[in-house]
């Protein structure tokens, strides 16, 4: 078989050429990319391996065409000299080449390092720059932020009706909200001023020792009942909660209570919130007292129904035997005495059943003062013998309401006479009336300037058959009938009193009963 | 690390077959003729692996998806092509008895198969026109860089 070689040498020609041009075409594209990005790894691994190419056409390119043409040309002997170094070199590019093709993987994970760290860095870079850019603007939000949350709390601390205060260890008044200076009864210049010891208004200073003391120790003090000193040196009964705030002077942080084992020169401040609970006491004492007085009302209602029974039989009969005994005896006088004793006991049995409102009630429209006037002439002439006088601020404004006249008489008239027991001689009872519209009640002050009831007393002077008179002189009945009256028309008794100063009896009736 | 593997496996190979010839295990030694072929055809094998190893390493990263990295690979496999047809043509040129050449000197150049040797000239004779392997092989390396630079663009403008 004869296969002639022009087509393998023309192959070898054209493909020489094609060889060398595409590998310098590669380098210029190699370099363009590398022109692009020249810290890009890759790029530069794509340079080296093209220029090795490139290199690898030439050696190899020359060598064929240099062949073709030295033996076409006779000059075989040449060719001969030359072909081993074109061999050797050729054999060396295109080891070369390979061997440059193996670094790719390393040349990539390099590539891919640089990569991922530059993000890191173009990342940061560009938070850096936001930053710069609206600084302004961040720390005008936060502030605003700030302001918002700040006057939210302010708000809460400025109009809560509780006082709430800061302090120091000393009780050194630091921060207190006007709900605070109102309670306390001082300005808030004389906070300003440092003037003001929180511990001084404390009724008992050993409660703010405690307090100081439980605090230090657990951090905070809940739900504590004391008393204060008011403005006017009056008790206010209040609901103290506490806790602690520990600041460490130099860098101004915050931290709890128990951590300050390990911190010195840390700075104790006392966070108090205060509950004024006086109206509250004063109620809850007012209820205790009604529930105190309902029981006793049902228990005396009970005695005295079934007293009242076998009184009424004993008087019968008692007035049965007068009846048939002559006057004048022995006997009859016994009789009489047996009768006014039953009569007596029959009194006591009534005003317990007015105490607890067993006795039934007339009502009618009637004018108050008209009732307290008649009260008044009765007993007038005879409080003037003692010197005792009794004056009257009425309010023209009050109506004309409708009440049991006998029985409102009744009350009245048992409370000027205790007043009138209360002052002795020479004194002054005043009797005020108020209309206050609003509520629609009629308030009634009896003040006196008699001897006043001692503190223990107060909660007793309505109980039935207590009394401070001497015994024979009062049965104790005239307040609990007149509790009774009041409650049963619905409205309120109460006494005020101030040893050695006198007291007031307030007795308020509704208007639209 | 695979890359410094894989030339520690080469270095061991060419150990091996290095050894693997008893005749020229001395200490030092002479060149003679038939090494300077043994060299060629083993760099020609090392180019094989080298490629091979390319496209392995392309295809394990998910390259090859993208259509510079696939072009890249296609000139890989273009280049083990030419290197297995150049090893084959240096394998049979340097047979002897095989075939004749005449006419050298002269574009009528033939090719002239001795008796029973008609098959092995024949593929010598295409396996001459190795042209047809690595042109195409550089074509994709410029094709795959052109590839490359116009996405480097896009990305710059970007």
């Amino acid at each position: 078989m004869i296969l002639p070689l022009f087509p393998i040498w023309l192959i070898d020609f054209a493909g020489s050429s094609l060889m060398i041009i595409f590998s310098f075409l590669c380098v210029h594209l190699a370099m363009r990319l590398f022109n692009q990005d020249r810290e890009n790894a890759v790029w530069i691994y794509f340079l080296w391996i093209t220029s090795a190419l490139a290199v690898f056409a030439i050696s190899r390119g020359v060598g064929h065409v240099v062949k073709d043409l030295l033996i076409m040309s006779g000059r075989k002997d040449i060719w001969t000299i030359l072909q081993p170094y074109s061999g050797a070199f050729n054999t060396m590019t295109f080891v070369l080449v390979a061997s440059i093709t193996l670094f790719f993987e390393r040349v990539w994970q390099i590539n891919q390092t640089i990569l991922r760290d530059k993000q890191a860095l173009q990342d940061s870079h560009g938070q850096i720059l936001y930053l710069n850019r609206h600084l302004e603007d961040l720390v005008m939000e936060r502030t605003r932020e700030l302001r918002k949350s700040e006057n939210k709390y302010r708000r809460i601390f400025e109009s809560s009706r509780d006082m709430i205060l800061v302090t120091d260890q000393d009780g050194q008044i630091l921060e207190i909200n006007p709900a605070g200076t109102d309670l306390l009864g001082f300005s808030k210049e004389k906070v300003e001023n440092n003037a003001c010891s929180f511990k001084h208004f404390f009724l008992r200073q050993e409660i703010w020792d405690r307090i100081v003391e439980e605090l230090l120790a657990k951090g905070y003090v809940s739900d504590l009942e004391t008393e204060l000193i008011g403005p006017e040196g009056n008790v206010i009964h209040v609901l103290l909660s506490g806790s602690v705030e520990c600041l460490l002077p130099d860098n101004g942080d915050t931290f709890d209570v128990v951590q300050t084992t390990d911190h010195h020169d840390v700075k104790e401040f006392f966070h108090f919130l205060v509950k004024d609970i006086t109206r509250r006491r004063a109620m809850e004492q007012q209820l205790l007292q009604a529930d105190k007085l309902a029981s006793i009302g049902q228990l005396a209602a009970g005695v005295a129904h079934e007293i009242n029974n076998p009184l009424n039989i004993i008087l019968g009969y008692t007035q049965f035997l007068i009846k048939h005994e002559s006057e004048g005896t022995d006997r009859y006088e016994d009789l009489r005495t047996i009768e006014k004793h039953v009569r007596a006991c029959k009194n006591i049995v009534a005003d317990l059943l007015s105490f607890s409102r067993s006795t039934r009630t007339r009502k009618q429209q009637i004018d108050l003062h008209e009732c307290i006037k008649e009260v008044i002439n009765v007993i007038s002439q005879q409080f003037e013998l003692d010197q005792v006088r009794i004056s009257t601020e009425f309010d023209s404004r009050v109506p004309t309401m409708i009440l049991d006249g006998g029985k409102i008489k009744q009350v009245f008239m048992n409370l000027f006479m205790n007043a009138k027991h209360a002052i002795g001689k020479d004194g002054l009872i005043t009797v005020k009336t108020l209309y206050d519209q609003d509520a629609g009640q009629v308030e009634v002050r009896v003040e006196d300037t008699g001897c006043g009831i001692e503190p223990q007393n107060l909660s007793r002077i309505f109980d039935p058959f207590f009394t401070t008179k001497e015994t024979g002189k009062g049965t104790g009945l005239g307040l609990s009938v007149s509790y009774g009256i009041i409650k049963e028309h619905g409205g309120e008794i109460k006494v005020e009193s101030e040893p050695g100063k006198g007291s007031v009896f307030i007795v308020s009736l509704p208007v639209n009963q | 690390m695979l890359g410094f593997n894989i030339l520690k496996l080469l270095s061991y190979l060419f150990l091996v077959l290095f050894l693997m010839q008893p005749d020229v295990a001395h200490a030092t030694q002479a060149h003679s003729y038939p090494e300077g072929l043994y060299v060629h055809q083993l760099a020609h094998f090392f180019f094989i692996l080298s490629m091979a190893t390319f496209i392995y390493w392309l295809r394990e990263r998910g390259l090859s998806r993208d259509k510079g990295w696939r072009l890249l690979q296609y000139c890989a496999l273009c280049f083990i092509l030419w290197n297995a047809d150049a090893m084959l043509a240096h394998y049979l040129e340097s047979q002897e008895g095989l075939f004749v050449t005449r006419e050298q000197t002269t574009l009528d150049a033939v090719l002239i198969a001795s008796g029973g040797h008609t098959a092995e000239t024949l593929i010598y004779y295409f396996a001459k026109m190795d042209h047809l392997f690595c042109v195409p092989g550089i074509i994709f390396l410029y094709a795959a860089l052109r590839c490359f630079l116009a996405k480097a663009r896009g990305d710059r403008v970007k």
